[in-house]
């Protein structure tokens, strides 16, 4: 049954029908009361593609992740699906396996049905990728960096930089100086900020840096896995190893353990990103709590701003909000005192 | 008793300060049925933290809560704000956050929703580090910048006893645009440990407040009163009109009422209110500035104390047959001795320190010179 006929049965136009389904405020208790019992007993629900050319809005959000396996990307999600449901908005999510011609692929597959609003994590699309779709009157949001954006973009952010000179300045303050970096192909601007912090946390404290503990490797836990057992068979294996996400760390923690390196004593595993399992692992895992939830759920709550604004005349400048990263100290670190556990 | 604060004429100084008795707009209504004039609502997050339970304990004296702000999302509070306002108050809307730009966004939300005013919280002991944001005057500085130069509406600052110099705290606020300051928040603690089980009262660190607070409060709104010429907020440990009008008198503008709200419901407010109406009336004072701020010239560098010779008048002996003897034991100068039913003070061993005049339940001895 469609909008004509439960108009033609209630014995009204179709455009009270339609107030009904989308400004129930502007119709009358009593005319309300009876349509909405035709459309129940008529079993109607209004065509949903139908409704959103009328109403020029969905009611949808596209949401491109750049790996479902990735437990850290999935909190993230968490996030934007949170406010999104309280907004009375579904999500389209994508996974684009870290291929930027997916990512591209998926964007174009959104304009197409004429969803509201982007948000992408650790998105690999550039500039031009974005000004198209800004262009196209299409509101995105950008959670994490992976590529130099330069255009004007609402984004989420957090200091990786900082963050990692804190991990690794802690692992120095726990006794430590040879200490290594492994560090995932991706998001790769956010990782290379991330080396950086590392470097200048170990220069702060006159460590000379050593290139062969410098390892780049994949985004998994086997990459991780791997990577540290080709460390620890070098001539001179490090002390302590910092790892660019959880995932890594939770890989080099199992190769220790096949290794019979012992973690923390022998061998220091610091993360970053506080999965959820990491606290799950022996020993628990030392990392930097990254706000993951937390960037969807603002994320979310920009995208929906900006959504408001695009029929306002007011143009909005683009806001750019950075989080805050914390040290969430554990046992891999061989960190003895509590108080550090503790807050 | 009116006052002027954040830019409001306020009918009367008291304030509900932050806490889940403020939690949605529902009970903050409740608090303007009370009387009260303004209430802050409890602290609203970017992203609400899972509760814990137990999170309040009290031993009669203090409270320490470690309950983690609302846990309403910020989309909520749009319609909770207009159920607040509908009330007649100024609501004040609390926030806090990790970096300049987290916290302004929240105020820009909460400005849209309506709030009249924004108290920023960089100051609660439970959950954050262990040196919490409020301890450093560039910090404060950086985050209360951020929001002022985003939203239209007054901000206050509320500043915390975990810090070395709450004075340096204030004046960082100031510069960075506040409008005024409130001191102070709960103070990090631990209320006791079950020594059978050897388990703390609450599993983790948390604010203590209420009563025992209420002279660290007072200390802070004196300095902060003097360091800084914005208006101050005085919290902690209020319970009777006295209390608001000792704050008052130390260079308040307003008070904040949280931990008496929570131990005795919203009737103590009406009961605060109509002592202060009554005492107002009866001295005559309709202002909060005709009082504000005069204790604070009796407030004396260490140098500028007279030199009185007080001592403890005894020439004929004071007549008490309670058979009361905490004089007795609390004079540690051994001047104090009791004579059938009087109490002698020998004059040659009194120095004068005082402590007799307090501990006395008749108020029977007094210094004099």
């Amino acid at each position: 049954m469609n909008i004509k006929e439960i108009a033609k049965k209630a014995g009204v136009s179709v455009a009270t029908v339609s107030r009904v389904l989308n400004h129930p405020e502007n119709v009358a208790e009593e005319t309300k009361q009876r349509i909405r019992e035709v459309m129940e007993e008529s079993d109607y629900t209004p065509n949903w593609f139908a409704r959103g050319l009328n109403m020029k809005k969905t009611n949808t959000l596209g949401l491109i992740i750049p790996d479902i396996l990735n437990p850290e990307y999935m909190e993230v999600a968490k996030g934007v699906e949170d406010v999104a449901q309280q907004m009375d908005y579904t999500i389209l999510m994508c996974s684009c396996e870290n291929d930027v011609e997916k990512e591209r692929k998926y964007i174009d597959i959104f304009i197409k049905r004429r969803i509201d609003g982007i948000v992408l994590i650790s998105s690999l699309l550039n500039d031009k990728d974005i000004e198209e779709v800004r262009k196209r009157d299409i509101p995105v949001v950008a959670i994490g960096e992976n590529q130099e954006l330069t255009c004007e973009t609402a984004m989420i952010k957090i200091d990786c930089r900082n963050a990692a000179y804190m991990a690794v300045n802690h692992i120095i303050k726990n006794g430590f100086r040879d200490i290594a970096i492994i560090y995932g192909s991706t998001p790769f601007k956010e990782n290379k900020e991330k080396l950086e912090g590392y470097i200048s946390a170990l220069k702060a404290e006159k460590i000379d840096i050593n290139k062969e503990h410098i390892v780049e490797t994949g985004n998994s836990a086997e990459d991780g896995y791997l990577a540290a057992k080709k460390l620890i068979k070098s001539p001179n294996p490090p002390r302590a190893i910092f790892a660019s996400s959880d995932m890594l760390a939770i890989g080099i923690v199992a190769c220790m353990r096949d290794c019979e390196v012992k973690v923390p004593e022998e061998m220091a595993v610091v993360g970053f990103d506080n999965i959820q399992m990491s606290k799950l692992i022996e020993p628990k895992l030392t990392t930097v709590d990254k706000p993951m939830h937390k960037m969807g759920v603002v994320g979310a709550r920009l995208l929906f701003d900006i959504i408001d604004r695009k029929n306002s005349d007011e143009s909005m400048k683009m806001p750019e909000i950075m989080l805050q990263c914390k040290l969430k100290v554990r046992k891999s670190c061989g960190h003895k005192e509590r108080i550090g556990e503790m807050f | 008793m009116k006052t002027e604060f954040l830019g409001f004429e306020l009918k009367n100084p008291v304030i509900i300060a932050a806490g889940p008795w403020n939690r949605d707009g529902k009970s903050i209504k409740k608090a303007f049925e009370s009387g009260a004039a303004a209430a802050v609502t409890e602290t609203i997050v970017s992203d609400t933290i899972s509760d814990v339970c137990p999170k309040i304990a009290f031993d009669g004296m203090g409270a320490e809560n470690i309950r983690l702000y609302s846990d309403i999302q910020v989309e909520g509070w749009k319609n909770e704000m207009q159920i607040a306002k509908s009330g007649g108050g100024v609501v004040i809307a609390s926030i806090t956050a990790h970096t300049p730009s987290e916290l302004a966004y929240l105020a820009i939300k909460l400005e849209s929703f309506g709030a009249d005013a924004i108290e920023i919280n960089l100051s609660s002991p439970m959950g954050e580090s262990i040196e919490v944001f409020a301890s450093n005057p560039e910090c404060v500085y950086n985050m209360t910048k951020a929001v002022v130069k985003s939203i239209k509406i007054p901000v206050m600052v509320k500043l915390s006893q975990n810090t070395t110099n709450i004075s340096e705290v204030a004046k960082a606020a100031k510069q960075a645009g506040c409008r005024a300051v409130s001191a102070i928040n709960t103070i990090r603690c631990i209320l006791g440990v079950d020594i059978e089980t050897m388990k703390p009262c609450l599993s983790t660190y948390g604010g203590y407040s209420g009563v025992p607070i209420r002279p660290i409060g007072l200390a802070s709104v004196a300095a902060v009163s003097q360091a800084v010429d914005i208006p101050v907020c005085g919290v902690g440990g209020i319970e009777n009109f006295k209390n608001v009008l000792e704050y008052i008198s130390l260079g308040a503008s307003a008070v904040q009422v949280g931990t008496a709200v929570m131990l005795h419901g919203h009737k103590i407010i009406e009961k605060i209110l109509s002592d202060l109406e009554k005492w107002s009336q009866e001295k005559n004072i309709h202002n909060v500035s005709e009082i504000r701020g005069l204790a604070l010239k009796n407030l004396k560098s260490f140098e500028d104390i007279r030199f009185e010779p007080n001592v403890c008048d005894s020439d004929s002996g004071i007549k008490c047959d309670d058979g009361c003897i905490k004089c007795i034991n609390s004079c540690i100068y051994s001047a104090i001795k009791k004579n059938g039913d009087d109490v002698i003070i020998e004059k040659s061993r009194c120095t004068g320190c005082g402590l007799c005049n307090f501990i006395c339940p008749a108020a029977k001895l007094k210094l004099t010179w």
